[in-house]
C-alpha cells in the first residue's frame, strides 16, 4: 500500500491509502465501462482491500513482516507461546467461562478489556523486536527472531481469547 | 418502452427505488434535489401489497389493500419478509393471512411459494410488479428512465440480495446497484447537511431491523460495522397487539383463525399503532367471536412494555456493531433514525438510552432511504456530486468443514469489494470430484448458518489422497454478491464449477417467467435484449471514445488500429457506421460479439490505465506520509504478492 513495510504501521495512514485508492478503482467509478474494464477494476478494488486487511491485522502484518526479512520459520514450526501466558490465559478462560455462565457482563467486560491492555503491550513489544532485527539484519536463528516468534505466538494466542470474549458478548449483551 | 430507450432529446434519468416491506417508494435527482415520485395510488408511498385477482389481473398498491380483508389469500402483503427464504424456513406459528404451498420437491423448497388458489407465485415475482409499478410511474413522469438502483437492508444475506436482484431483472429494469438501506439513508443526510464524522444509522424498519456504524469523511462514507435482524420490525409490532386482539375478541391462544380474521385484526393493529404515536390512549371497536362487538383498548405505556423484547435485540445488535467497529458510543456524533417505526415514542426513548445521543430526525424517516437510492442513481450514471460509499459484507462467509462446523473465509464487517482464496486438498486415493458446502452466518455449525450453495468439482485428474489442491476463490462484489471459482492447483487446470445455490430461483426459471409476462414471449424478449445490447454498446463507445482522448499515450504499437476497427465493428452493427448508412444488426448477440471484440482489443490497455490510476492515487498522499515510507516505498502488487507468497507457504 505505498506504506514502509514495519510492525508499527500507521493505521490512520494505511486507512486513508486505502480511501484514496478506492476513490479510483471502486466498481462504482466504473459503471458504464466495458465488461472487461469493470472486471479489472473489481479486481483491482478486491486486492487492495485484501492488502488493507492483511495489514490491519498485527498477525498477518507480522507474518507478511517475517517473510519480507527472510525471519520466517520451516513450515510445520509455528510460533509457540510463553508457558507464563499459557497459564495465564488458561486462568482468563476459565474465569471467562464462569462469568459467562453467570451472564455477568461487568466481568466479562474485565476480562476482556485486561486481555486487550495485554494485547497493547505485546503490540508495542513486537514493534520494537521487529525494529531491532531490522536494524540488526538478524537472521532466522538468532534470538531477535526467537524472541519476534514468541511473543507472534503470545499474540496469537491472546487474540484466540479475545475472540473468545467477543462471542460471549455477541451472545449475551 | 422501447421507443423511450431511443429517445434521443433527453438523457435517460437513472432512478432509486426503495423496496420496503410495507411501502415502496421511487425518487429521482431533480435539479439536485432528490424528489419523491407519484405512485400509481397518487401518493409517494405505494403501500408493498400485490393483489392476484382471480381473473388474472394485477393490482399494486392501496386498491390491492383494498382486498386483504376480502381475499386475503390472493393478496400478497409484506413479500419482503420471504425474499431468498427457503419453505423449511418459514416460521409456520407466525401469525400471517397467507397461505403458503407444502413443496412437491427440493426444487420446489428452495423458495417460499404463496398459495393463490388456482396458482402460485414466489416472493421475487410479487416484488417484480412492485418494481414494474413503481418503474412504470417513473416512466409516466420522465419519458425517459435509465438504470435503477434498488436499496436492500443491510443485514440482508446473499440468498435475499440475490432474489432482490431476480425481482428487478424479472421486472426488465436495468439493475446498476444494490444499495444498503443505511448507507442510502446516510448518503442523503450527509449531503443535505454536509457533515463529517462518525454516525450510527438505527433503521426500524416494516419487517427489517439494521444498524450501521459510518464514518463521513469529505464525500467517503466508509460502513464501519453493519449488524441487524432482517426478520424484525413494525409488523411484529402489529402481530403482538394482533394477538391481544383476538383474545380479547374471543379466540384462545393458538387457535386456528380464518384468514380474514387474521387480516381484520392485523389491519387494525397497525391503526391503533400509529394512533399511539400521538395520543396517550386508543380503542378499537372490533367484531366478537359469535356477534356482536368489544371494545379494545391500549395505552402508550402499555404498547412500550410490549415492545421491549422487540426492542432488546435491536439493543444487542447495536452494541455489537460498536465493538465491531472499534467504537464506543461516546464517540458517535449523532444517531440518524430511518424507517417508520422510529416513529413510535418508545422506539426514539430506547435508542436514545442506548447512544445517549441526539437522534437525528430531520429528513422524513419513510422517504430518506429512497432519496439516498437516487442520489446514488444520478452518481452511478455519472450526474450529480462526486461522493464514494465503502461499504462491508454484512455476514461472516465461509465453508462447511469435515466435522459440521464452519471455516470462516471472509469475516463479517469485510471491506466489500472483497476477494478470499482457501485451498482444499483429497482426502480419498483417485478422488475426482468434490462437494463444497458454502454458508453464510455467524453460528458455529454449518447446519446453523444459512447455506448459500453447493459446488461439485468434476473431473480432478486420479492421484494418491492429499495430492490435488484445490484454490476456491471467493469474490464478493459492491453489491455483497458472492460469486466463487475453482481452480484445481497441481495441474493448473481451472475446473468446471457447478454452483448449485441453495434457495431462489434459477436463471432458466426467470428466463420462462419472462417469456410468459410477454405478449409475444420470445420475440419480445429478443427485441428486450437487443435494445439492452445497444443501450450497453452506446455506453462502452463512449466510454472507450473519453479513454482515447486521455490516455492515448499508453496505447502500444498496434492497439490502436484494432481498438479502432473494433469500434468500427461496433458502430455497425448498431447501425452508427462512420461511411454512409449501415443496416443495424437485428440480434442481439451480433451486437453482443462486437462488444467482447472491444472489450479483448482494449483489455491490456486497461489495465495500463488502471496501474496509472493507482499510481496516481498513491502520489497524491500528504507530504508527511510520503517521507516516512520513502525508503521502502512499493506498490500494492509487492505486498499483494508477499501475502499471497506466505499464505502459499503456510498452505
Amino acid at each position: 500500500m505505498g506504506l514502509a513495510p514495519r510492525f508499527a504501521l500507521d493505521l490512520e495512514a494505511l486507512a486513508a491509502r486505502q480511501r484514496e485508492l478506492s476513490k479510483e478503482l471502486h466498481p462504482d467509478k466504473f459503471v458504464g465501462r466495458s465488461a472487461g474494464e469493470r472486471r479489472a477494476a473489481l479486481g483491482k478494488a478486491i486486492e487492495v482491500n485484501e492488502a488493507h486487511r492483511a495489514l490491519k491485522n498485527p498477525l498477518t502484518r507480522a507474518e507478511a513482516l517475517l517473510a519480507y526479512l527472510g525471519l520466517e520459520l520451516p513450515e510445520g514450526q509455528g510460533p509457540k507461546a510463553s508457558p507464563q501466558l499459557l497459564m495465564e490465559t488458561m486462568e482468563r478462560r476459565e474465569a471467562l467461562r464462569e462469568a459467562a455462565r453467570k451472564s455477568d457482563e461487568e466481568a466479562v467486560t474485565r476480562l476482556f478489556r485486561e486481555g486487550k491492555e495485554e494485547e497493547e503491550r505485546l503490540l508495542v513489544e513486537l514493534a520494537q523486536a521487529f525494529s531491532q532485527a531490522a536494524a540488526a539484519g538478524a537472521t532466522a536463528k538468532s534470538p531477535l527472531a526467537e524472541q519476534i516468534h514468541e511473543k507472534l505466538g503470545n499474540l496469537r494466542y491472546l487474540r484466540r481469547f479475545l475472540d473468545e470474549a467477543n462471542a460471549v458478548m455477541d451472545e449475551l449483551f | 418502452m422501447l421507443l423511450d430507450i431511443f429517445d434521443p432529446k433527453a438523457p435517460p434519468k437513472a432512478i432509486g427505488i426503495d423496496l420496503g416491506t410495507t411501502h415502496s417508494i421511487v425518487s429521482v435527482v431533480r435539479d439536485d434535489v432528490p424528489v419523491a415520485l407519484v405512485t400509481c395510488d397518487g401518493t409517494g408511498l405505494l403501500p408493498s401489497v400485490v393483489h392476484y385477482g382471480k381473473h388474472g389481473h394485477v393490482i399494486v398498491g392501496a386498491a390491492a389493500r383494498s382486498y386483504l380483508t376480502r381475499e386475503p389469500e390472493r393478496t400478497i402483503s409484506s413479500a419482503k419478509r420471504f425474499m431468498g427464504r427457503g419453505h423449511a424456513d418459514h416460521d409456520t406459528t407466525e401469525l400471517t393471512h397467507l397461505k403458503l404451498t407444502v413443496p412437491k420437491n427440493e426444487e420446489e423448497a428452495r423458495s417460499v411459494r404463496f398459495d393463490l388458489g388456482d396458482r402460485t407465485v414466489t416472493p421475487v415475482e410479487v416484488s417484480a410488479e412492485i418494481l414494474k409499478s413503481l418503474h412504470k410511474s417513473a416512466v409516466d413522469q420522465l419519458t425517459n428512465v435509465g438504470g435503477v438502483v434498488i436499496t436492500v437492508p443491510a443485514y440482508f444475506d446473499d440468498a435475499q440480495r440475490q432474489a432482490t436482484r431476480d425481482a428487478g431483472r424479472l421486472a426488465g429494469l436495468e439493475v446498476l446497484r444494490l444499495l444498503n438501506e443505511p448507507t442510502a439513508a446516510a448518503l442523503a443526510y450527509g449531503l443535505d447537511k454536509g457533515k463529517n464524522g462518525l454516525f450510527a444509522v438505527y433503521d426500524l424498519g416494516g419487517g427489517t431491523f439494521d444498524i450501521t456504524i459510518l464514518e463521513l469523511l469529505d464525500g467517503v462514507f466508509q460502513v464501519k460495522s453493519t449488524g441487524g435482524d432482517s426478520h424484525l420490525g413494525g409488523d411484529d409490532v402489529d402481530r403482538l397487539i394482533a394477538e391481544q386482539m383476538l383474545s380479547t375478541m374471543g379466540f384462545e391462544a393458538g387457535a386456528t383463525v380464518a384468514p380474514e380474521v387474521v387480516s381484520l385484526a392485523l389491519g387494525a393493529a397497525r391503526d391503533v399503532k400509529h394512533a399511539l404515536s400521538d395520543q396517550e390512549v386508543v380503542e378499537a371497536t372490533l367484531p366478537k367471536k359469535g356477534g356482536g362487538d368489544v371494545v379494545f383498548s391500549l395505552t402508550r405505556q402499555e404498547l412500550a412494555e410490549l415492545v421491549l423484547p422487540l426492542l432488546s435485540r435491536t439493543g444487542k445488535a447495536s452494541r455489537r456493531a460498536l465493538r465491531d467497529a472499534g467504537v464506543e458510543k461516546e464517540d458517535i456524533q449523532g444517531v440518524i433514525l430511518v424507517g417508520g417505526s422510529t416513529r413510535m415514542p418508545a422506539v426514539r426513548k430506547y435508542v436514545e438510552s442506548i447512544f445517549d445521543k441526539e437522534l437525528l430526525t430531520d429528513l422524513d424517516p419513510d422517504l430518506v432511504v429512497a432519496h439516498g437510492a437516487a442520489l446514488s442513481a444520478a452518481q452511478l450514471s455519472g450526474e450529480g456530486d462526486e461522493f464514494l460509499l465503502l461499504d462491508v459484507l454484512p455476514l461472516s462467509l465461509g465453508v462447511e468443514t469435515m466435522g459440521g462446523g464452519v471455516d470462516k473465509i471472509l469475516p463479517r464487517n469485510t471491506s466489500i469489494p472483497a476477494g478470499a482464496r482457501s485451498t482444499f486438498t483429497t482426502y480419498a486415493d483417485n478422488q475426482t470430484g468434490f462437494e463444497i458446502h458454502v454458508v453464510q452466518g455467524e453460528r458455529e455449525l454449518a447446519q446453523d448458518c444459512r447455506s448459500l450453495a453447493r459446488l461439485s468439482l468434476k473431473g480432478i485428474p486420479p492421484m494418491p489422497a492429499g495430492m490435488a489442491r484445490l484454490e476456491i476463490r471467493f469474490d464478493v462484489d459492491e453489491n455483497s454478491l458472492l460469486r466463487v471459482s475453482a481452480k484445481e492447483l497441481t495441474t493448473g487446470i481451472e475446473q468446471q464449477v457447478e454452483v448449485k445455490p441453495s434457495y431462489g430461483i434459477t436463471d432458466d426459471e426467470i428466463e420462462d417467467m419472462l417469456i410468459d409476462a410477454l405478449e409475444h414471449g420470445e420475440e419480445d424478449l429478443e427485441a428486450r435484449r437487443l435494445a439492452d445490447a445497444r443501450v450497453e454498446a452506446e455506453r462502452v463507445l463512449l466510454a472507450t471514445e473519453k479513454s482515447l482522448a486521455t490516455d492515448k499515450d499508453l496505447l502500444a504499437p498496434g492497439e490502436e488500429a484494432a481498438i479502432g476497427e473494433a469500434i468500427l465493428a461496433l458502430k455497425k452493427a448498431i447501425g452508427r457506421g462512420d461511411a454512409g448508412t449501415h443496416v443495424p444488426a437485428t440480434k442481439a448477440s451480433t451486437v453482443q460479439v462486437r462488444l467482447d471484440a472491444l472489450d479483448d482489443a482494449t483489455k491490456s490497455w486497461a489495465g495500463r490505465r488502471m496501474n496509472r490510476a493507482i499510481a496516481s492515487a498513491l502520489a497524491g498522499q500528504g507530504v508527511d506520509v510520503v517521507a516516512k515510507d520513502v525508503n521502502h516505498a512499493r506498490g500494492v502488487e509487492a505486498h499483494v504478492e508477499e501475502h499471497e507468497a506466505n499464505r502459499a507457504r503456510k498452505n
